[in-house]
């Protein structure tokens, strides 16, 4: 028996090598590498200086906190606000949308094509006060003046909603998807309230694909940039700017990795608990 | 000028999705440019064919596409090229090993001398073949020009090309230009101005403008009170701030749009390409004076260097010698749509080919009172304590 077992196994462990051989060099190494890098002297390029933990000590004392809070921040009430958008738009365009139901998802997918800068920067000319798309209209049309967003927090977070909506909707509909329309039903048979029904039946059966979307929307968010530098106008530094600032005007690689090591690990902590929770076979009907 | 259409424009002149500035002019140009191109010799001779593709690690301009157009014709090598995002961040991938990608980078002033050449990231060239090119540009830069040769003065590092004073911007319509240049930095210290300027997040450049603003000369060493003073500044004008940004089309969008009068760190650069569409509310600025030495402005001259590649080829310094040739220094001035002076411009042939609402859009008839008015950019001393002073007050803003 025990024999069998292994002349099974090992053909698997010989298909696995490709991709862990992948994964070695593409993951853990450079991983690794800005691991080794964080512990070097700070404003060094080598990696044989002596060891030491000074940059993680900076990372503590000298007000980085602040840049991880806004990106904390950002990622959470992103991923909090696009499960709430994307769930009635899930719920409509799974069970109503019928024949418009794959144009719809279309359109909502095709900006994911396009670069995400080059769509911070229209809507950043939507949002401009006075001259921009929605104030000048109003003023032209109506004669409404308007103020702007623009070159605020709320704006940047703004940006993060509309850039990940996608990557929280489309989860979202393979999680509702895996709701049988007759559980719902018997539910309500069974004197169930929409509340009830929701909490009780819909939202556990959905959930693997909402845990997928609020990862991804969670993780893309932590790393993002470019809405906080565009829309936000720098009212405030993410963590991911800071981190560009050490590697590249700061010259300071080995402080840059250190912040990029604490990242990883902050992103791990949140991630890997929920990760565990995850049920794949479930999610793909097997 | 109609508003909607110059912001549309700028708007679409996003440095992401840039489109080239054609003039008739310059199509006719370059069909007769075409046209002689079987005449035409490139000075030094045909540059060699090679496996590889020519590969460019560059500011915008030298990625015009009519630029390596003409240079395909000329010598029928190949380019490849990406655009820099900064200075550091380029000389970042030839120290972690792309100099066996690379063949040509373009940084300014300092970087050559004081850090790539040191490193071993970038060749010299043959002093034979290159140092007469210096007797065809801008008095200034005649031999031995310092930051083209490396500290000992026995090696040259690169060709200058582009090179302007980089201060500030102002809107004219709000602050008279000759005010702002008896000003200066201290416009920027104003109170009424709080909220009411930006910041072009080119942050080596914010920092020696900081200093100016502080009363500090940037390439001098610090005392703790500079250091102090220097702080002080640097909170305040980063939290006065209405917007930071690393896309100027963003500033001058704002200075179009009223929500600022001014931003630093501006230029010809940052201007120029709206001037030229019309937009009268963009003044480029060199103060007067200031605390360098009685000077308040910053020149930037570009280093146009052959990098250290292993696999080194022949057409690097072919590169180096057409981007000089007149055809070549008048694409790299127009290049992919801005308008940027450069050191060939003392050749009548070139600046004849520039009209007189073009050299006006460059501020062409200020520009040599501009440029002396300014020191040359150069390492900052007590940059690492600076900088730190300068990001902290970035993470403490909002």
């Amino acid at each position: 028996m025990d024999g069998d077992m292994n002349t099974r196994s090992t053909p698997g462990r010989w298909f696995a090598a490709p991709v862990a051989v992948f994964m070695m060099l593409c993951f853990a190494a450079p991983i690794l590498i800005v691991t080794w890098y964080s512990l070097m002297p700070s404003r060094t390029f080598g990696l044989t200086g002596d060891l030491t933990l000074e940059n993680y000590r900076s990372a503590f004392t000298d007000g980085y906190g602040r840049p991880l809070m806004w990106s904390l921040m950002g990622a959470a009430t992103t991923t909090v606000v696009t499960a709430i958008l994307a769930w009635p738009t899930a719920v409509i365009l799974h069970r109503y949308a019928g024949k418009w139901a794959s144009v719809t998802s279309a359109l909502i997918a095709l900006p994911i094509f396009i670069s995400e800068s080059v769509r911070l920067f229209g809507m950043s000319v939507f949002l401009m006060p006075r001259g921009g798309i929605l104030a000048g209209t109003l003023n032209a049309v109506f004669g409404i003046q308007i103020g702007s967003i623009m070159n605020t927090w709320a704006a940047a977070q703004f940006g993060m909603i509309y850039i990940h909506l996608p990557f929280m909707l489309f989860p979202l509909l393979l999680g509702i998807s895996l709701i049988p329309a007759d559980r719902i039903e018997a539910a309500r048979d069974l004197g169930a309230n929409r509340w009830q029904s929701f909490r009780e039946i819909e939202l556990p059966l959905a959930a693997p694909g909402l845990m997928i979307g609020a990862l991804l929307t969670f993780v893309l968010c932590l790393g993002a940039n470019a809405e906080a530098a565009i829309l936000g106008g720098r009212a405030v530094t993410v963590i991911t700017a800071a981190i560009e600032q050490r590697f590249n005007y700061a010259q300071d690689w080995p402080m840059g990795a250190a912040l990029t090591v604490i990242v990883i690990a902050v992103t791990a902590l949140i991630v890997l608990p929920v990760l565990s929770r995850l049920d794949l076979n479930k999610l793909t009907g097997r | 000028m109609n508003k909607d259409r110059t912001l549309s424009s700028l708007a679409a002149r996003n440095p992401l999705s840039r489109p080239m500035q054609h003039s008739s002019h310059r199509r006719k140009f370059l069909q007769g440019v075409a046209a002689g191109m079987a005449a035409a010799a490139l000075p030094g001779g045909l540059a060699a064919q090679s496996s590889r593709p020519l590969s460019l690690l560059t500011w915008d301009a030298y990625a015009d596409p009519n630029l390596l157009a003409l240079w395909k014709e000329q010598t029928g090598v190949d380019v490849r090229y990406e655009i820099h995002i900064s200075d550091p961040s380029s000389v970042n991938r030839l120290r972690a090993g792309e100099t066996s990608v690379w063949d040509f980078i373009n940084v300014n002033n300092p970087w050559a001398r004081n850090v790539m050449w040191p490193a071993g990231l970038i060749k010299d060239l043959p002093r034979e073949r290159f140092e007469p090119l210096y007797a065809e540009m801008k008095p200034k830069f005649q031999m031995p020009y310092k930051w083209a040769m490396s500290e000992d003065e026995e090696h040259l590092l690169g060709i200058v090309q582009r090179y302007e004073t980089f201060d500030f911007v102002i809107n004219p319509d709000v602050i008279s230009p000759a005010l702002a240049q008896d000003e200066g930095w201290d416009l920027f210290n104003n109170p009424d101005f709080a909220g009411r300027y930006g910041i072009l997040a080119y942050e080596d450049w914010n920092v020696m403008d900081i200093c100016m603003g502080a009363g500090i000369h940037p390439f001098k060493e610090k005392s703790e009170e500079d250091i102090a003073k220097f702080e002080e500044t640097c909170k305040r004008w980063i939290e006065n701030a209405a917007l930071i940004t690393t896309d100027f089309v963003q500033l001058n969008l704002a200075i179009l749009n009223g929500e600022i009068d001014m931003y630093f760190t501006g230029g010809t650069y940052t201007t120029a390409a709206a001037r030229l569409e019309g937009v009268t509310e963009l003044y480029a600025i060199t103060p007067n004076s200031g605390p360098a030495d009685g000077k308040g402005g910053i020149n930037w001259i570009e280093l146009n260097s052959a990098v250290n590649n292993p696999d080194f080829q022949e057409a690097s310094f072919d590169w180096l010698e057409f981007i000089t040739t007149v055809d070549a220094a008048e694409l790299v001035a127009r290049g992919n749509g801005n308008l940027q002076p450069v050191s060939q411009m003392s050749n009548p042939d070139l600046m004849a080919r520039f009209s007189s609402e073009e050299l006006a859009a460059i501020q062409w008839d200020e520009f040599d009172q501009r440029i002396a008015n300014a020191v040359e950019f150069d390492i900052v001393p007590d940059y690492d304590r600076l900088y730190d002073i300068y990001s902290a007050a970035m993470r403490e803003r909002g």
